[in-house]
């Protein structure tokens, strides 16, 4: 019980985390911030986790955001897989593990950079955001099973087994 | 009796809280974030020398910082390596807040290390900094803009470099971004080296 409710405490930590660094990543622009904003504090935080490259980002109010376009997917797929994470275990009964489908999203991004490195295709803003969320999407839904977990001991027909509805 | 089981059931991961002498976790804390801080330091290094010999391009932000971007993106997954090393070394269940912590630790760990070794490379190169706003500035300098917004643009870059680069802002910035990034990674180490899937 105990390290139930640690867990969930855990769930509301990466929760308020990822929601800090996906909203920073958004930059000055989304609260129309005046300074220039290379020196915005959101830029100055990122930094060191983002290339910031200006044509590689999405604007908002003529400001590039603080993260470029795939880094902005990877946390926004990542909240998004996360906040879905006490539905999907809601609905599923059995958590099944997405390690393949972490490792496949992760594979299809670096190939992307590589491919896009040695001009075997160009991709755009909008693919190396697409492509970042199914990553961090997928990394998200490692951890299905692992907060929400509502299996218990069935006490009626399958005596002793564990089950989702206890009969 | 009846009663832990029940409490196993309720919760489905087995709990091995209790067990008695647990190792440990500051080795695998302390290897991972000395190699990943040294790794971070390297490809920093690398990037901020590729920017001071490179050409004056005419963009804002130089292709060869991507390198760096790298240096940054390695050392989130230090956390992944400390879990895995301790789960490895003690051949144990790690519990998902263990790997956190773990994690959490190993990514201030590689922000010390790069931080002291970025100082301490400041008594080897002392004008590093300074080179690299110069090289950034030349590239401005380069970019067809109006006069009175490139200066705007030199002044903003030169004061965001010198302030990025100070012991600082470095600390203030990467010890939670890190901390985050590392601690996701240390849970993720634990969810694939720590425990068994049943």
């Amino acid at each position: 019980m105990a390290k139930g409710a640690s867990n969930i405490k855990l769930y509301f930590l990466i929760l308020l985390a990822v929601t800090g660094i996906f909203v920073a990543g958004l930059g000055g622009g989304i609260w129309d911030q005046q300074t220039f904003w290379a020196l915005q504090w959101q830029h100055q935080a990122l930094s060191y986790v983002c290339h910031q490259l200006p044509d590689r980002s999405f604007w908002l109010n003529n400001q590039p955001m603080a993260v470029c376009s795939r880094c902005l997917g990877i946390y926004g797929g990542f909240l998004s897989g996360w906040l879905l994470l006490p539905l999907i275990d809601y609905f599923k009964n059995r958590p099944q593990p997405a390690k393949r489908a972490a490792i496949g999203a992760v594979l299809v991004n670096l190939a992307d950079i590589i491919g896009n490195l040695v001009g075997f295709w160009e991709n755009t803003l909008l693919s190396r955001f697409m492509l970042g969320s199914l990553a961090g999407l997928s990394v998200a839904l490692l951890f299905v099973g692992t907060f929400f977990n509502r299996n218990i001991k069935s006490e009626r027909d399958h005596h002793g087994r564990v089950t989702a509805t206890g009969i | 009796m009846e009663e832990s089981q029940q409490q196993g059931f309720d919760n489905p991961q087995p709990d091995f809280s209790d067990q008695p002498n647990e190792p440990s976790y500051w080795k695998s804390v302390a290897t991972a974030g000395v190699i990943f801080g040294i790794v971070a330091f390297v490809l920093s290094l690398v990037s901020s020398y590729a920017v001071i010999n490179s050409e004056p391009t005419g963009s804002l932000l130089n292709p060869t910082q991507f390198i760096g971007t790298f240096a940054c993106l390695a050392g989130s997954f230090g956390g992944m390596l400390a879990v895995w090393h301790y789960a490895r070394e003690y051949d144990l269940f790690i519990q998902l807040g263990r790997g956190a912590l773990i994690g959490f630790l190993t990514g201030v760990g590689i922000t010390v290390v790069n931080v002291i070794l970025g100082e301490a490379w400041q008594f080897i190169d002392p004008d590093m900094t300074q080179k690299v706003i110069e090289s950034t500035i030349a590239s401005i300098e380069a970019m067809e803009l109006p006069e009175a917004q490139k200066q705007q643009i030199i002044d903003a870059t030169a004061e965001g470099l010198q302030s990025q680069n100070s012991m600082f802002s470095q600390l203030l910035w990467s010890i939670p971004i890190n901390g985050i990034l590392n601690l996701i990674t240390g849970m993720i180490g634990a969810k694939i080296f720590g425990q068994q899937e049943g």
